[in-house]
């Protein structure tokens, strides 16, 4: 065996074993639930939105990691997308995987909302990752979502 | 669960909206509004084991002047006495008037006034 092809397995195989860190340290950073959409959720985005594609980006959900009480979770939602006259965020779409209602809310906006940004308090039935999903007026879809831990029941 | 633990009176559809009190043309300004509603469900009963019928506003229109600035669908899933926070941009004095509509056809209304200073 040559010096040379012995250097180059052995950067390969570094290369290699760098992806696949690279790729662990990726998953632990994000646990997406955007990874892992169950059946249930998969049937009510394709009952919104059809066979569109969802991207991660674009939105910033922010809630609680633990919501001591499940009848009243904070949420707030925000888009760095803009809100002008022939490109804006025409709809935001809350969803809730392990409520009752997934598609819990539908937030339609106009450009003189000026900013993509809607703040509400939810109930939530026990402990469920929570999405939001950004639609434009072109018809782009952008997603964020988080899971929140629930110690009391807010539904019932 | 909760049964015991009694919420405070509603006074149902009663309404507060909140914006800034000093508002220039052009702001991008932030608006809050509350109404008064239980938002049931229909999952829960009352102390008396009978259920508690599902009421809840599922439709709100926010007019500014006469243009619908925004139009939001919920289900019982928002809290009791449901809250909204968004933006608005304030580029004329008009009326701002929210139309909260419940499932048994209730209807609630309250507006403000934009003004500039």
């Amino acid at each position: 065996m040559s010096g040379l092809s012995r250097r180059s397995f052995l950067h390969a195989s570094g290369l290699a074993f760098l992806a696949l860190a690279a790729r662990r340290l990726a998953a632990l950073v994000r646990p997406g639930p955007e990874d892992d959409v169950p059946w249930k959720v998969q049937q009510v985005l394709k009952q919104l939105f059809g066979d569109r594609q969802i991207q991660a980006g674009h939105v910033q959900l922010d809630v609680p990691t633990v919501a001591a009480d499940g009848r009243v979770v904070p949420v707030m939602i925000e888009s760095d997308l803009p809100m002008s006259a022939d490109h804006y965020v025409k709809a935001v779409h809350l969803l809730v995987d392990n409520n009752p209602d997934i598609h819990l809310a539908e937030f339609r906006l106009t450009p003189q909302i000026g900013q993509a940004f809607v703040s509400t308090r939810i109930k939530m039935r026990m402990t469920s990752p929570v999405r939001a999903i950004v639609e434009t007026s072109d018809g782009a879809l952008w997603s964020a979502a988080a899971d929140v831990r629930v110690t009391v029941n807010g539904c019932g | 669960m909760g049964a015991a633990e009694m919420p405070p009176p509603l006074e149902l559809g009663a309404a507060r909206i909140l914006v800034p009190t000093a508002i220039r043309r052009g702001d991008v300004i932030d608006v809050r509004a509350l109404v008064e509603h239980p938002m049931a469900t229909g999952l829960f009963r009352d102390p008396e084991g009978k259920p508690i019928p599902a009421h809840f506003i599922n439709d709100v229109s926010v007019m500014y002047g006469d243009q619908e600035a925004a139009h939001f669908v919920w289900t019982s899933g928002v809290s009791r006495d449901p809250f909204v926070e968004f933006s608005l941009r304030a580029d004329r004095e008009a009326a701002l008037t929210f139309t909260w509509k419940d499932n048994k056809g209730g209807v609630f209304q309250q507006s403000v006034d934009i003004r500039f200073i």
